[in-house]
């Protein structure tokens, strides 16, 4: 009896302590090896771990590897920080860039990138530049660099081209962007009942607002804020025009699958069964679209009013963490995944991105046979016609996701686009004041930390 | 003499060690904890860089703040399962109590809910809300409805997570009530058959009486643990549903602390939250000790 009190306690200390002592303990602490953490698939992992261990080979710096499920990678990082144990080298989103500065969780590495020998010209710009940060304004190119670009996702749209074909429509021109006017008639034409069971089975396209309207907003000349991020635009005839535009493809003109159609089956996998003629296409969903049953191409979004095509680039960087013990050897692993030429041809090879080296890519896209063909279309959306993701530079995303919270009755037709807009800029409005309010302060706080 | 004070100052040595684990344990688990999130909600803070010390901001930010009420009320909205719970549940525990063949099967296929893993059971849950697949609009059809889909619809959600809610809590509030039933004294019965009682005064008469501190404590755990609903819409509906429609309080407080990085007005939130279930909880204790009553 005694005795087993005595074991009770004992255990019951044990814990406590134990608990205690877990908090203790960090990475950055000087142990010769890195951690760098990251998130990705299966196939992302194995092409990172190639091109690690060729890394560790080269330079003799051995790198712990971390990764995560994509979902969870944001809530193990921020627990990572809060915990103090930061990992050296880590996946850095565009829309955090800003807060992890001025906390002081990421390191300017402007001068070791620029000892580094790295020629910054041939990635591309809008990659680096979406890691500098100048204090006010994310995306400037004189700001410090904080970070290099894993990729950059030009985010394309695709056709289904056995379709078409069959459906003996024209296919749609590499250059020139069809209007929206002319868009919708191939989508009407295609938009069919094929086996005559008297419902259809064979769409347009199938969109979704929320990850697709961008492209159609900008190409109609509307866009979420002004230029330095003030002011939310939302509510203007050319948004209207566009979230309608697309809102309609469903409800009205009905070249979509319906709101009950696709929760049977979503958009997504109808597009893979072949269902659909037109669907975005991103270079992650490359290796998946190369094995399915008809051959697809690339083309630039249809163009609105302003006649010229848009869509977004998302991307996603690599920084290395303020409180590393070994900056120079953080910023050269950051350096070599990101511009290595080797690093990028193993990652290249393996399907999950497109290359961040100019040259590199150029040659990627010139390849013969390739799948798809237009691949090109990815570099111009880059160079030419993409942008950034209307939060990727605000401090947070509470105000855009605002947006998308209440939006269902415009998608089910219930409620005009114009009048949705009308009704929720006010809130988005509020929402990008506090957070530009909080950018300051923070930026403030810590500037007076430091100083 | 002398022994027993040996023995008794080892004891006491003892008793200490055993006191003050759990006082240690309280202190850094919990007090410590309390009065940093206080402070925290006091502060604008992102988690990661300085805090910085902005008063009752975050606290009159709430007042203005429609998605607090909205998210408020979807989680009073979810406590109306607890009643209908209860009752099913008490329905289900006289079912139990009596000789009926199977008895024990079915007392643990009643319970399997309670100990599965909610993560689990809100996933199969999911795909039974299917609006073209799921189990229950397939069932529905078979009786000529044609189900929405639940949890896509605004008007649905709610009820179907209410549903889910209830499923998964009958278990638990059946054993509990089973075990009230058995522990009422037989003589009562006895004596009311004696005065020609029927089954219905019997029940309400004695059993319902004899069970209320039972029935007392599962509404106070029910709505303590109903506020805090969180990982079944998470996992259901991860944006929160139609136009907001599932988000709970802590789904809200979540959302502000972890993915904006709000932390200072996630825990002010989660402050309110906290002080108004100890609010909801007192007025409780307060009303059972009003109707409470002893038998001799």
């Amino acid at each position: 009896m005694r005795k087993s009190r005595l074991a009770t306690g004992i255990v019951a200390v044990a814990v406590l302590a134990g608990t205690a002592a877990c908090s203790a303990g960090s990475s950055t602490d000087d142990d010769g090896k890195l951690t760098f953490m990251f998130r990705g698939g299966e196939d992302e992992k194995a092409a990172y771990q190639e091109a690690i261990d060729r890394f560790s080979e080269e330079t003799g710096v051995e790198v712990e590897v971390i990764v995560t499920d994509a979902d969870q990678y944001a809530t193990k990082l921020q627990a990572a920080i809060s915990g103090n144990n930061v990992p050296d080298v880590f996946y850095i989103e565009q829309a955090s860039l800003q807060s992890y500065v001025t906390s002081g969780v990421l390191l300017d590495i402007t001068t070791y990138v620029e000892d580094s020998g790295v020629d910054l010209d041939n990635i591309w710009e809008y990659g680096v530049d979406s890691y500098r940060f100048d204090g006010k304004l994310q995306g400037t190119p004189d700001g410090a660099l904080y970070g290099l670009p894993k990729d950059v996702g030009p985010f394309a749209m695709g056709y289904n081209k056995t379709m078409l074909e069959q459906e003996g429509i024209e296919l749609p021109d590499e250059d020139e962007p069809l209007t929206w006017d002319e868009w919708l008639d191939i989508l009407k034409d295609v938009t069919k009942d094929t086996d005559g069971d008297g419902e259809l089975d064979q769409w347009g396209t199938g969109l979704n607002v929320q990850w697709n309207m961008q492209g159609f907003a900008w190409s109609n000349g509307a866009d979420w804020t002004n230029e330095d991020k003030t002011q939310v635009t939302v509510d203007t005839p050319e948004m209207a025009e566009a979230m309608q535009f697309v809102a309609d493809l469903t409800t009205k003109h009905e070249v979509s699958p319906s709101a009950e159609q696709a929760a049977t089956l979503d958009t997504y996998q109808r597009w893979m069964e072949g269902e659909l003629a037109f669907f975005p296409v991103g270079p992650w969903d490359v290796p998946v679209y190369n094995e399915l049953d008809f051959e697809y191409d690339l083309m630039p979004f249809p163009a609105g009013s302003t006649g010229e095509p848009a869509t977004w680039i998302g991307s996603l960087g690599i920084g290395v963490s303020g409180t590393t013990a070994m900056p120079e050897e953080a910023a050269k692993l950051v350096t070599y995944l990101s511009a290595d030429e080797t690093a990028q041809q193993t990652l290249v090879d393996a399907g999950i991105q497109v290359p961040n080296l100019k040259d590199v890519a150029t040659e990627w896209a010139a390849e013969e046979d390739a799948e798809p063909a237009n691949r090109q279309e990815f570099l111009e959306i880059i160079e030419e016609y993409g942008r950034p993701m209307p939060a990727a530079t605000t401090y947070g995303a509470a105000w855009y996701d605002e947006m998308w919270t209440n939006i269902q009755p415009v998608i089910d037709g219930k409620q005009t686009a114009a009048e949705y807009l009308e009704e929720v800029q006010p809130r988005m409005q509020q929402l990008l004041d506090e957070a530009n309010t909080q950018a300051e302060q923070a930026a403030a706080a810590n500037a007076g930390a430091e100083g | 003499m002398a022994q027993a004070s040996r023995l008794h100052r080892a004891e006491h040595r003892w008793a200490l060690a055993f006191v003050a684990a759990p006082v240690l344990g309280f202190l850094f688990f919990t007090a410590y904890p309390v009065g940093f999130a206080l402070y925290t909600s006091l502060t604008r803070w992102n988690g990661l860089g300085r805090m910085q010390f902005v008063g009752l901001d975050n606290y009159v930010r709430l007042f203005g703040d429609q998605y607090f009420w909205q998210t408020l009320g979807n989680t009073v909205f979810y406590m109306i399962g607890i009643p209908v719970g209860l009752a099913l549940s008490l329905l289900l525990a006289i079912g139990m109590n009596r000789a009926i063949p199977l008895r024990s099967v079915l007392r643990t296929v009643y319970y399997i809910p309670v100990i599965s893993s909610l993560a689990a059971i809100a996933i199969l849950w999911q795909w039974a809300y299917n609006g073209d697949f799921g189990l229950v609009n397939q069932a529905l059809s078979l009786v000529g409805i044609e189900g929405p889909n639940w949890l896509a619809d605004t008007t649905w959600a709610k009820p179907a997570i209410v549903v889910m809610m209830i499923w998964k809590g009958l278990g638990y509030s059946m054993i509990l009530y089973l075990a009230a039933i058995q522990s009422v004294p037989r003589s009562l019965y006895e004596a009311a058959e004696l005065d020609g009682a029927g089954a219905w005064q019997k029940f309400w008469t004695i059993t319902f009486p004899m069970v209320r501190p039972v029935t007392f404590f599962l509404v106070v755990t029910n709505i303590i643990g109903g506020s805090q609903i969180f990982t079944e819409i998470n996992i259901m509906t991860p944006t929160g549903g139609p136009e907001y429609a599932t988000a709970s309080s802590v789904f809200q407080i979540w959302r502000q602390a972890f993915k904006y990085q709000d932390m200072g007005y996630g825990t002010a939130m989660a402050i309110m939250l906290g002080v108004l279930i100890l609010v909801i909880t007192l007025v409780q204790f307060q009303l059972n000790r009003r109707n409470s009553f002893v038998i001799d």
